[in-house]
């Protein structure tokens, strides 16, 4: 079943993803991109009844911190998909995010080719 | 001189004698002549009568309703065994045998060119799903998400109409599919219905359905959804409820409406209980496709459907009873552990494409790869222990095998994010960038 390459798209279009959603398609939370990392937050889940995609999405956090995109790509389901299942984490507790570490400030090409034309002209 | 002795008396009495038997005997004649007279009449005016019926009584009502008639096709049981009422009941029998043959005929060609029509739907809806889940994973907006999952609903509900026509006609259901948990086929029939925001399915269960029962059951449950959803409020919620018994699972079906009466709830069981194909032109006008549909499946598929309990909420609960023929614990019962080393997997068979370069200075002891291709040779891809193909997909493939799935989830995470920072990070807030 592993290597039927239609068994991806099997279990997709059998559930929707707006079933998944329940019809949602703006997360509650506002600011995950595709490289917020998804902390999974020590808790149980016991008292909230998850959804298997929400059960995978938890049990794949657990094993380290993942990008939101690399969560979508692990549960086969779209971006928009994901965030809206990690808002509602999120709002239980049980999972948070983070901001990407920021790239270093590179300075801007004009001011690089300032500085090259001002030592050019000394 | 004695009378008696005269003979002229005697002639007389013999004479008045044989008069009197005579006069007797014509009376009776005569009688006996009325009452035959009475009795043919009798008869001719019970033959009209039959005749008749015939014309103005059965002839129509077989027109009509296109049933073969059922009882006596006589109205006075005199006449029965006669030629006359074998007459009647070959002529009857012809004509039923006509419409019935006229009715088949046009049942078939009927379903003939509905099959094909619902075969081209079918398939274009599916070509359909396949273009909005490209564009639900090509795009990242909220707003563009919430309309194509929308569009996405219609199109599931518009496939499902197709299919349930074409499944009547005895096309085809949809294609096979994997072995799926119960309660995402209970999540597929949820999402094929319009007020799916309103089924809750109270329990997941472990056991899934083997793949060749998939859609039917998904067919049929959506079917009964949409039927229990649509005769309820609108602000109840329907609820799918499992239940295991000796021989298979019960999935049961409850709303808050006001049930069925008894005359629909016969018919239903009537449809749900049929063993042979339903007639298309007998659905009824408009069509109620629901319950034939379902009947039809269960008979083919070996579940079994009623629909003859009462709802805890006072509205109508459906059971449909699959049997542990149609199950399986296996495969999918447990999404977690299947869906999700399966994308690791693939990802990790990429890692390893990539991780001899990457592990060539760490793999000093070695160096005949790398001086090898400043020779100009092809690299040699070195081995340290051989390794059994099967494990490939079964655990990580990498040359570590302590490292889990989730830590090679990690690395890659980690080389995205290298990649990422490394370019221009404008890209970000674009909204419509693709994965």
């Amino acid at each position: 079943m592993t290597d039927d390459p239609t068994a991806k798209s099997d279990a997709a279009d059998l559930v929707r993803p707006y079933v998944i959603t329940r019809g949602r398609g703006h997360p509650t939370r506002a600011g995950l991109d595709l490289v917020s990392l998804v902390i999974a937050l020590p808790g149980d889940e016991s008292p909230h009844i998850l959804d298997p995609e929400s059960t995978r999405l938890l049990a794949l956090c657990r094993g380290g911190i993942l990008s939101v995109a690399e969560v979508a790509g692990h549960l086969a389901l779209p971006i928009g998909v994901v965030k809206v299942l990690l808002s509602d984490l999120m709002d239980t507790g049980l999972v948070a995010t983070r901001r990407p570490i920021p790239a270093a400030e590179l300075p801007k090409t004009q001011l690089l080719q300032e500085v090259l034309d001002g030592l050019a002209r000394l | 001189m004695n009378f008696v002795q005269d003979p002229a008396l005697w002639y007389g009495v013999a004479g008045t004698c044989a008069a009197a038997v005579y006069v007797a005997r014509s009376r009776i004649t005569v009688r006996d002549l009325r009452e035959r007279n009475r009795l043919l009449a009798e008869d001719v005016r019970m033959r009209d009568e039959e005749i008749d019926n015939v014309v103005r009584v059965l002839l129509p009502a077989l027109i009509e309703t296109g049933d073969r008639i059922r009882g006596s096709l006589l109205r006075h049981e005199q006449l029965r065994g006669t030629p006359y009422a074998q007459g009647i009941e070959t002529v009857v029998g012809m004509f039923t045998t006509a419409i019935e043959d006229a009715r088949d005929r046009a049942d078939h060609s009927a379903k003939n060119a509905l099959k094909a029509a619902m075969r081209t739907l079918q398939a274009l809806a599916g070509e359909q799903q396949v273009a909005i889940s490209d564009m639900q994973n090509n795009y990242v907006d909220a707003q563009l998400l919430q309309d194509l999952l929308a569009i996405d609903h219609m199109n599931s509900q518009f496939g499902r109409r197709a299919q349930v026509i074409a499944a009547l006609c005895g096309g085809w259901t949809g294609r096979q599919r994997a072995a799926a948990p119960l309660y995402d086929v209970m999540r597929g029939a949820k999402g094929r219905i319009r007020d799916y925001l309103r089924v809750e399915i109270r329990m997941q269960s472990n056991v899934a359905v083997i793949g060749r029962a998939v859609e039917p059951v998904a067919l049929a449950v959506a079917e009964l959804l949409d039927n229990a959803a649509s005769y309820s409020p609108p602000h109840t919620t329907v609820e799918i409820n499992f239940q295991t018994v000796p021989n298979g699972v019960c999935v049961m079906v409850d709303d808050a409406g006001v049930g069925m009466h008894e005359e629909a709830r016969q018919s239903a069981a009537r449809f749900l209980g049929a063993t042979e194909p339903v007639g298309i032109t007998r659905l009824g006008h408009p069509p109620q496709f629901g319950f034939p549909v379902i009947g039809m499946l269960a008979a083919q598929y070996g579940f079994t459907v009623s629909v003859d309990t009462r709802s805890p909420y006072g509205g109508m609960r459906a059971v449909v009873m699959l049997p542990s023929e149609l199950l399986t614990t296996a495969v999918d019962a447990d999404p977690t552990p299947a869906a999700a080393p399966r994308r690791v997997a693939r990802v990790s068979r990429a890692s390893a494409d990539v991780e001899p370069a990457a592990a060539v200075p760490a793999a000093a002891s070695a160096p005949t790869g790398g001086a090898a291709a400043l020779d100009g040779e092809l690299p040699q891809r070195r081995r340290r222990a051989p390794r059994p193909v099967e494990h490939a997909q079964a655990t990580a493939p990498t040359e570590n095998p302590d490292r889990s799935d989730a830590e090679t989830a990690g690395l890659m995470g980690a080389f995205l994010r290298g990649t990422r920072s490394g370019r221009v990070p404008e890209t970000d807030d674009k909204g419509q960038e693709s994965r």
